[in-house]
């Protein structure tokens, strides 16, 4: 009886692939540009500008883990980010208005100001969800395929920001004297000696959180196990017992949270509602996931390799700028990282393509296979990584 | 007294060489400046911008980190956070995203010395404050700018009062849509019937997108007889939006803004009556020279309107050659 192969490391330790290439093509920036990429200032900035790109890449890990797809998450960061901006910046006069509230009254005192912020928070949120449980419906109980679905919605909900705010940006001034900014994407460091400690936001801080939370989600829970069975089989799925339509709905509804809070971190940030906001993340999004290592036919997903590739796709363009290069070349340079990396991975990660790839540079015989075919046999039980 | 002498010599002989070798260093040797471009690199909007700053930076032995945005405010904040911490000289931003969002931001890098100065779309606020820090503007009066290219339009078309007009512009943009606002304005006192039309964010970074945009608008709306823009972009694509809709040249009386090579053809043909000659050369060219004056010699930022004014069909011929080699 054959001894069964022994995983490498590559198998073993989660993400190791891409942190590989992260670490190669942080090593190649630190030595062209040294005095950006050897001070900590460049990943403090990261700091407060990754966030929301990163959350909602771990939410999408989880979508395509399950073999779905959500290309409304932009629209999100626009209704939710437009819903907060205007609750923070109008909500205490409306209410002062409508209830006719006299100077000095409690609605129109500095607390419940905060308090109405809090609630535009609360409201954002319920916004992301409510946007995220529709699409679940649309996918899991009418059928609609999740391209499709939130296609549809992606332009609805964006246009619907776009209605209510009369195209108008929102500037929210004095945000940084709320205690929503403070908690949320506030310095709490500020007063620190030491400069870059000046600068840690601590919504960088949320969002690990989060992330850690949403790695036992995926990897020690039994929803996790679910989203990696339905994306390696529906079919299967529901024969072991699971209800994958409440569980679709449920993978919707969350990246719609998801969504919200990445909404709330980048209005909040900019301490700005703009009227285009979250266009720019769709496929930066996407990309960090799949350069990540989760399979876009489902049933594979790792959230490590996800938080890699989007620090992937961040450092491209400052390296970029800072060695020299126009910024230009900036898509075409995370183009070829992009599919560097997918290639890297899937000959260091899957030995049969390996061995097939070796066989043929060597001009000898591949062993175990190693045909596209063979990914589909590769393993009947999903794989998180 | 001969060492005597020769000391003189020598220091007569240093006196007299010194000044050509100390005259070969570029004045901005040393000086590192990040700008923001605007658009994407070569497009219509863009391309003088990045020459003028191309230019004046290898004039002065600036090095020059180019960001491009694709106008879209939020990236302009992360690309500035990202020049921040790079800490360079200077650097040079837009107006777009407006002074809220930049106020904090740009207050830590010119408490960190980093000379930070503003181009095309003002940030007037700003520039009041850390003005004294080298915080310039190089750009047009926006608002008179919109009202220069309505009164070129009036006068070129014959437009007066009860005549249907379309503006379509950025008007949501802090300070930016000035320039909208002025042109709108401008006709209306005229006595012009106006229709305001926001430019959304997917043709503001992809102007081609606008073309079945105007086309339907165009068609829908027979008695129009002229549309207004400030976006350089857009501009260029209106002649093909308005053969697709069916009409010739000088039916809609068309005022726009910038010099792309589609606008020379423009004009050319007659379809664009009129257009906005901000000098996008000089906006990239004099921020590097505020860099240099302000990070080296610590002078204020000053304030430089580039609104030459409109070029028309008659004019364009002169400028044909400089605006296809990116200059004007």
């Amino acid at each position: 009886m054959a001894r069964p192969e022994k995983a490498s490391i590559f198998q073993r330790v989660e993400g190791l692939p891409i942190i590989v290439v992260f670490i190669v093509i942080l090593l190649l920036f630190m030595y062209l540009a040294p005095e950006v990429f050897l001070r900590p200032f460049q990943y403090t900035t990261f700091l407060s500008t990754l966030p929301p790109v990163m959350l909602l890449a771990i939410g999408l890990t989880f979508i395509i883990g399950a073999g779905e797809i959500d290309l409304s998450f932009p629209a999100v960061i626009g209704f939710s980010g437009f819903v907060l901006a205007i609750i923070f910046k109008e909500g205490q006069d409306w209410i002062v208005s409508a209830t006719e509230t006299p100077e000095g009254g409690f609605l129109a005192s500095p607390l419940a100001a905060e308090l109405i912020r809090w609630g535009g928070v609360v409201v954002a949120l319920l916004a992301g969800v409510l946007i995220g449980f529709i699409n679940g419906v649309l996918v899991a109980k009418i059928g609609i395929p999740s391209f499709i679905a939130t296609l549809g919605t992606q332009f609805f909900w964006y246009g619907m920001a776009t209605v209510l705010s009369g195209g108008k940006s929102y500037a929210l001034r004095g945000a940084e004297d709320s205690t929503v900014w403070r908690t949320l994407v506030g310095r709490p460091l500020s007063s620190s000696s030491v400069d870059w400690m000046q600068r840690l936001p601590i919504q960088s801080l949320w969002t690990a959180l989060i992330i850690v939370f949403m790695w036992f989600v995926l990897n020690r829970h039994r929803f996790g196990e679910h989203a990696l069975f339905i994306g390696d089989s529906n079919p299967v799925s529901r024969v072991v017992g699971i209800d994958v339509e409440r569980e679709k709905i449920k993978l919707f509804t969350m990246m719609g949270f998801l969504a919200a809070i990445a909404a709330i971190f980048q209005t909040m940030e900019v301490k700005n509602y703009f009227g285009n906001q979250g266009q720019g993340y769709l496929l930066i999004a996407i990309a960090s996931v799949l350069i990540g290592g989760t399979s876009i036919f489902g049933g594979r997903a790792t959230i490590i390799g996800t938080v890699f590739g989007c620090f992937i796709i961040a450092i491209v363009e400052p390296g970029l700028v800072a060695t020299g290069l126009t910024g230009a070349w900036v898509n075409t340079v995370r183009g070829l990282i992009f599919l560097i990396s997918i290639i890297f991975y899937l000959h260091i990660d899957q030995p049969h393509r390996r061995g097939a790839l070796f066989a043929r540079l060597t001009g000898g015989r591949a062993s175990g296979g190693g045909g596209p075919a063979d990914n589909q046999a590769e393993s009947a039980a999903p794989s998180r990584r | 007294m001969s060492t005597i002498k020769i000391l003189l010599a020598a220091t007569a002989l240093t006196t007299l060489t010194a000044p050509p070798a100390l005259a070969d260093e570029p004045l901005g040797k040393g000086l590192t400046m990040y700008f923001q471009m605007g658009g994407t690199s070569g497009d219509g909007a863009t391309l003088a911008r990045e020459n003028g700053a191309k230019a004046a930076a290898a004039a002065f032995g600036i090095d020059l980190k180019a960001q491009y945005s694709q106008w879209d405010p939020g990236t302009m904040i992360n690309q500035f956070k990202d020049a921040v911490a790079a800490k360079p000289s200077c650097i040079e931003i837009m107006g777009h995203p407006g002074s809220t969002a930049f106020h904090d931001l740009v207050k830590d890098a010119v408490d960190q010395g980093i000379v930070v100065t503003v181009g095309n779309s003002p940030l007037t606020d700003l520039q009041k404050e850390f003005g004294p820090k080298g915080t310039g503007y190089t750009g047009l009066d926006l608002y008179a700018g919109g009202a220069l290219t309505a009164n070129s339009m009036i006068k070129a078309g014959k437009l007066k009062a009860g005549d249907q007009a379309m503006v379509y512009g950025v008007f949501s943009q802090a300070e930016r849509g000035l320039s909208e606002k002025g042109l709108a304005d401008t006709l209306d006192k005229a006595g012009l019937k106006v229709d305001r039309v926001e430019i959304s964010q997917e043709v503001n970074s992809d102007p081609s997108l606008g073309v079945p945009i105007l086309t339907a608008y165009i068609q829908s709306h027979s008695n129009l007889k002229a549309i207004g823009l400030q976006h350089g972009g857009v501009t260029a694509i209106l002649p093909e939006a308005l053969q697709k809709a069916g009409k010739k040249p000088g039916e809609i009386t068309i005022g726009g803004a910038d010099l792309g090579p589609a606008t020379i053809d423009g004009l050319k043909s007659g379809y664009i009556s009129a257009s906005l000659d901000q000098l996008l050369y000089m906006q990239g060219f004099m921020p590097v020279v505020q860099c240099l004056i302000s990070a080296k010699f610590k002078m204020p930022g000053l304030d430089l309107n580039t609104g030459a004014g409109t070029v028309t069909h008659d004019t364009v011929g002169d400028l044909t050659k400089l605006i296809d080699a990116g200059i004007r």
